[in-house]
């Protein structure tokens, strides 16, 4: 009897770990988005509003800095390019670790979930179909 | 963009017309596979059910494909009806095409043309597509016009989802469809990024008032969760037959619409079979053997039943489930005489399922079901006189006279169909037995009357 409840508790807890894991990388991916979000607003910013100006304030953690406009671009462009490689590596985690979830669960596989998607010619081809 | 206005889709309640069959829902099985006496609108038939679900397990786990069932027995014995409840219990997700023998005469197609259309709108192809989408609740929309009228117009659009906010810079052409799709503060939109176009979804439940004045077509969603930019996939199923159609359009596009889509080339086929190979191989595609149903089967000729030996050993080639109800009979365009109409060689490859009579008890039950479905209230005792009348003239008479029967009680103003009312259409329509008494009374005074031939021909 003893055994028995300690293997539920152990599943129940291999399961719950598994749920924490798939709720951490949604929120991840939600904080990276919402700073590519700041990011493209700077960006927007520095393209209209400060349009005239040499140099910009630049806020490094509690510090703001004057830096040159180009070189506050690129380097936020940088960054820009770090997140949205960084959101699609944990969107890709993120398909296995539901994946893994569900199958502890019992609960079927998802279908066409592993599919790569079509490139976009091939769905511009396929789209009079899809589109019923 | 196109400038035409797209009608505002009415919400019209659907009618569902009551077809022979529309009362099943499914084979009638519990979880071991074990026929139950009645469910789903199936009754009796145990022993046939239980194969028709033993086959049913295998296409769902794609064990089989290129196998063929034969569903054989006496008229009336419920050989569609078991066809219907594998189609039902398949899911919207497995193709199932459905034809009957007679239909692939077409004098604008052949016959094996027919039938590999018919093949291949069986066999479904799941693809996926991923698009990259904004989605969120419009805080602000902020359009700055120039004072002259004319010029760029810039604005900007404040976006949010319960864990973020943010600032959009909008352009002429965002601004144009923002307007056109009358976005406002408060409406939940998603943005297509590839594309620009703009979908609304609702509006947001923290914006619904009650005395708000507002079309009865407002929906109110949630705010979405998450981020803002997120990545949707749809997983779409079309089949084999579909995208054959929109690669041969030789008469414009025009065709998928009107149905007519003339003979397809072989290379055509081709062609998108390698396709659908190489979509295979590179992990986008899946392909599902789904099931073709041809009912009558007796009514295709020797050509069809080589064309379908030859169609069953390809490798995309769906579950066919054929049924017939003649016993010994000539196959058509022979002189040959075989077992259920079909050369031997096909029948070899079959797995033949036969069906039985029903019992008084399972044409009670049977009666019962239709009259629900109908929705005709029937008395105990003509219920009883109606299962009389099925068990001996049959199960189909029976049942046509359930709708009449009730036409006639409610001419007369009453709730429940009573033994009287079954006697007025009995003497009304005759049933197959009485039509040919009948006939054999009175022969000589009707026209074209041939005496000599006393047997119908069969084929």
């Amino acid at each position: 009897m003893e055994s028995g409840s300690q293997r539920v508790l152990m599943y129940l807890t291999e399961i719950e770990e598994a749920a924490e894991d798939v709720l951490t990388a949604k929120q991840q991916i939600v904080d990276l988005d919402s700073k590519r979000n700041r990011n493209r607003e700077a960006l927007n910013a520095l393209k209209t509003e400060m349009a005239d100006t040499e140099k910009v304030k630049v806020c490094f953690g509690k510090m703001f800095i004057r830096f040159p406009k180009s070189k506050t671009k690129e380097m936020i462009q940088k960054d820009q390019e770090q997140l949205d490689r960084e959101i699609n590596d944990l969107r890709k985690g993120l398909k296995a670790k539901v994946n893994r979830l569900n199958e502890m669960q019992g609960k079927p596989e998802l279908r066409g979930y592993n599919l790569s998607p079509l490139s976009a010619d091939e769905v511009k081809a396929i789209n009079s179909l899809l589109k019923r | 963009m196109a400038t035409t206005k797209v009608p505002e889709v009415r919400d019209i309640t659907r009618i569902e017309r009551i077809g022979a069959h529309s009362h099943i829902r499914g084979l009638g099985l519990d979880d071991a596979l074990e026929p139950r006496q009645v469910s789903q609108g199936m009754v009796g038939q145990l022993a046939s059910r239980r194969a028709a679900g033993v086959i049913l397990e295998m296409i769902k786990d794609g064990h089989i494909a290129g196998r063929a069932v034969l569903i054989a027995g006496q008229p009336g014995t419920g050989k569609t009806a078991i066809a219907m409840g594998i189609a039902q219990s398949l899911g919207p997700d497995t193709p199932f095409t459905a034809l009957a023998g007679s239909e692939i005469f077409s004098l604008e197609m052949s016959k094996t043309e027919a039938l590999s259309q018919a093949f291949r709108k069986a066999i479904g192809v799941r693809i996926k597509e991923e698009t990259e989408i904004i989605e969120g609740e419009v805080v602000e929309i902020q359009i700055d016009r120039p004072a002259t009228g004319t010029g760029a117009k810039v604005g900007k659009l404040t976006l949010k989802t319960t864990e973020m906010e943010t600032i959009y810079d909008l352009g002429n052409k965002m601004i144009d469809s923002l307007s056109k799709e009358k976005v406002q503060a408060g409406d939940v939109i998603t943005i297509d990024k590839a594309t620009g176009k703009i979908t609304k979804l609702g509006r947001s439940f923290t914006r619904a008032r009650d005395y708000d004045a507002m079309g009865a077509q407002t929906q109110f969603v949630q705010c979405p969760e998450g981020e803002l930019q997120k990545r949707k996939e749809v997983v779409h199923t079309v089949s084999l037959h579909e995208i054959d159609v929109i690669n041969s359009r030789t008469q414009g596009f025009l065709a998928l619409f009107s149905g007519d889509t003339g003979e397809i080339k072989s290379e055509v086929r081709e062609q998108i079979n390698a396709k659908v190979c190489e979509w295979r191989e590179e992990g986008k595609a899946e392909i599902i053997p789904g099931v073709l149903f041809i009912d009558e089967v007796h009514m295709l000729d020797m050509e069809c039943f080589s064309f379908l030996n030859r169609a069953l050993e390809s490798d995309l080639s769906p579950v066919l489930i054929m049924a017939t109800n003649r016993g010994i009979t000539r196959i058509r365009g022979t002189n040959y005489q075989s077992p259920h109409g079909i050369p031997i060689d096909l029948l070899d490859r079959l797995l033949i399922i036969a069906t039985s009579p029903y019992t008084e008890k399972e044409t009670r039950q049977i009666l019962k079901i239709r009259c629900e479905e109908e929705d005709v209230e029937l008395s105990e005792e003509a219920h009883t006189v109606l299962t009389r009348i099925g068990m001996e003239t049959s199960l189909r008479y029976a049942i046509q006279l359930i709708s009449t029967a009730g036409l006639v009680c409610r001419k007369r103003k009453g709730t429940e169909v009573q033994v009287d009312d079954i006697k007025r259409v009995y003497s009304l329509f005759l049933d197959e037995a009485r039509s040919s008494q009948y006939m054999k009374e009175y022969q000589d005074s009707f026209l074209f009357n041939e005496t000599q031939t006393a047997s119908m021909d069969t084929s």
